[in-house]
């Protein structure tokens, strides 16, 4: 049973890579960006995902990861002459470290206090990345070179799509993903039945930091230019946050289908009402959490047509 | 007669909240392979004394030997990982995940994945929670939760289960339902119990052995026969004559 669930999810997923690989020449480099975009966004809400869906640890400053790899890319493109792939694993490795020392701290805190740390801690970064003017060029921002790479940067965000959403699976599959829940539900009953939290709060936290790195590297190299404002913005972590919470946090296919189906209406709402497209998304928003407070997934569990847990 | 041997052995643990004294100076020794109880009065610091022997609180002073080995000042997954399990005052079952889940969550990592399902099944099995293995544990009923949070304790095949307040809010059924389950586990496991309750029934017929506490103090200890009519206990349950 669970052998035939495991393939027809993996058969799913080869099914949109096909798609995601068949498109690029058929589109045009709008429509590419979007799509690398909603890819971007699948990478964020799915690592938000480990920490704060699995583990009910709320982060409100992930962006720091993804402002660190978009930096970790820039500085080595444009100072060193790297090459922007090689750079996206230093990205990784920097924000792995970074997580470490952060999150063995901030992990102590809960609730609301590990939520304003969080933010203080990215707040803190996009300073350190404003003042400190010889590596990172501070508030005038870093050019990238001027090349045509949409087609470059849509297939490497498609990779590191690939091998979050395979993280993530085995993440929300696995007895690691359940102990996560189990501190999530109640930190004291998890270690008193022998989970180690500090362990396994702090492996979640590494872990939902390094991807975000690697999308911030891509969309760096994508966009061109990169400023500490930009970079560090918090409306990131919150559309993180909200692509996540819409699809079903706790869930992998919730970040998912909630970045598709919320990047996508808020392109169409921005398309359509230029003006006013922040309100429409923002009304389609409150309409979601007053009747499918649990997200997408939590509405499909309600109707019984998903399974309550991740394993069965 | 054969020197009994000892699971536990508690020299004067103390605990203290400011001025309050929680546990203060207690001492006693559970016995290896029976059912002990540990009674007293609300307040008397045998939730605490659970809370010190699991590491949930750390212990002010005090000393607790478990196979020789002191556990005062371990983490509550060391104390677990030594062979030492409980269940809550208070269920503590995860309520968003489900019975399934709640048992796989407390197997060792060391346990390969299959055995560790199988043993999940075996026990949901033991406590008749089978038909509810993929209901999300919030919405057992209390009862339920009881059954669930022992069968979760058991998944590591503990030596010592410290079971707290097990029959509260349990009907009669599920309640002798349980306490088979631990005899069971005592008489063909050979496992060690020490429970806390307030059901003086299920401490009187089913416990081989009782300590009592007041203001954190042991009081007494003995036979359930004996402290059932021990002058210090009845005072402290009743006050003065």
């Amino acid at each position: 049973m669970a052998q035939n669930e495991h393939l027809r999810n993996f058969g799913m997923l080869a099914i949109l890579i096909i798609i995601l690989c068949a498109l690029p020449p058929n589109i045009n480099l709008y429509q590419r960006s979007v799509i690398m975009f909603t890819m971007m966004y699948v990478v964020l809400s799915l690592s938000w995902n480990i920490i704060s869906g699995y583990t009910g640890y709320v982060s409100f400053g992930h962006v720091m990861f993804y402002g660190i790899g978009a930096y970790a890319t820039g500085i080595l493109v444009v100072d060193y002459g790297w090459h922007w792939i090689a750079t996206l694993f230093v990205g990784v490795f920097v924000s792995f470290v970074v997580s470490l020392i952060i999150g063995f701290p901030v992990l102590r805190l809960k609730g609301p206090y590990f939520a304003i740390a969080m933010l203080g801690a990215a707040e803190g970064t996009r300073v350190v990345a404003t003042v400190w003017e010889d590596l990172t060029h501070g508030g005038e921002g870093i050019g990238l070179p001027n090349v045509e790479n949409s087609f470059e940067t849509y297939f490497a965000m498609l990779v590191v799509m690939l091998v979050t959403i395979v993280v993530a699976y085995w993440v929300g599959h696995s007895r690691f993903g359940i102990r996560l829940n189990a501190i999530r539900e109640d930190e004291i009953a998890a270690e008193s039945l022998g989970i180690n939290t500090t362990f396994y709060k702090l492996s979640a936290f590494a872990l939902s930091a390094i991807f975000p790195a690697a999308a911030g590297g891509i969309q760096a190299y994508k966009v061109l230019y990169i400023d500490p404002e930009t970079e560090f913005f918090i409306l990131v972590t919150i559309f993180m946050k909200l692509f996540a919470m819409f699809g079903g946090k706790g869930t992998v296919i919730g970040p998912i289908l909630g970045t598709f189906v919320l990047y996508i209406v808020q392109e169409i709402t921005w398309v359509k009402f230029p003006t006013a497209h922040l309100i429409a998304f923002g009304i389609f928003i409150v309409l979601v959490a007053r009747f499918m407070p649990r997200g997408l997934m939590g509405f499909a569990i309600d109707k019984g047509w998903a399974r309550k847990g991740m394993v069965h | 007669m054969a020197e009994t041997e000892i699971a536990l052995d508690i020299q004067d643990l103390k605990k203290y909240f400011g001025g309050i004294k929680a546990v203060d100076g207690c001492s006693f020794q559970v016995p290896k392979g029976q059912i002990s109880g540990l009674i007293g009065p609300n307040g008397s610091g045998k939730t605490t004394t659970f809370n010190l022997l699991t590491g949930v609180l750390e212990a002010d002073s005090g000393e607790v030997f478990y196979n020789g080995e002191n556990i005062v000042g371990l983490r509550p997954y060391e104390v677990f990982n030594r062979g030492i399990s409980r269940t809550f005052q208070i269920t503590r079952i995860y309520r968003e995940m489900t019975v399934f889940e709640n048992m796989l969550s407390a197997s060792s990592m060391k346990m390969p994945v299959r055995e560790a399902r199988e043993r999940a099944e075996q026990l949901m099995e033991f406590v008749t929670l089978t038909k509810l293995r993929g209901e999300y544990g919030g919405n057992l009923s209390y009862g339920q939760q009881k059954l669930l949070e022992f069968a979760r304790a058991l998944m590591t095949d503990p030596d010592l289960i410290l079971l707290d307040e097990p029959a509260a809010g349990v009907n009669r059924t599920l309640l002798n339902n349980l306490l088979d389950h631990i005899h069971h586990l005592q008489e063909d496991q050979g496992k060690t119990i020490l429970i806390v309750e307030h059901d003086m029934n299920v401490i009187m017929n089913h416990c081989e052995k009782v300590f009592v506490l007041d203001y954190g103090v042991k009081i007494a200890e003995g036979l359930p026969e004996d402290i059932q009519t021990n002058e210090d206990v009845i005072e402290a349950y009743f006050g003065h004559r």
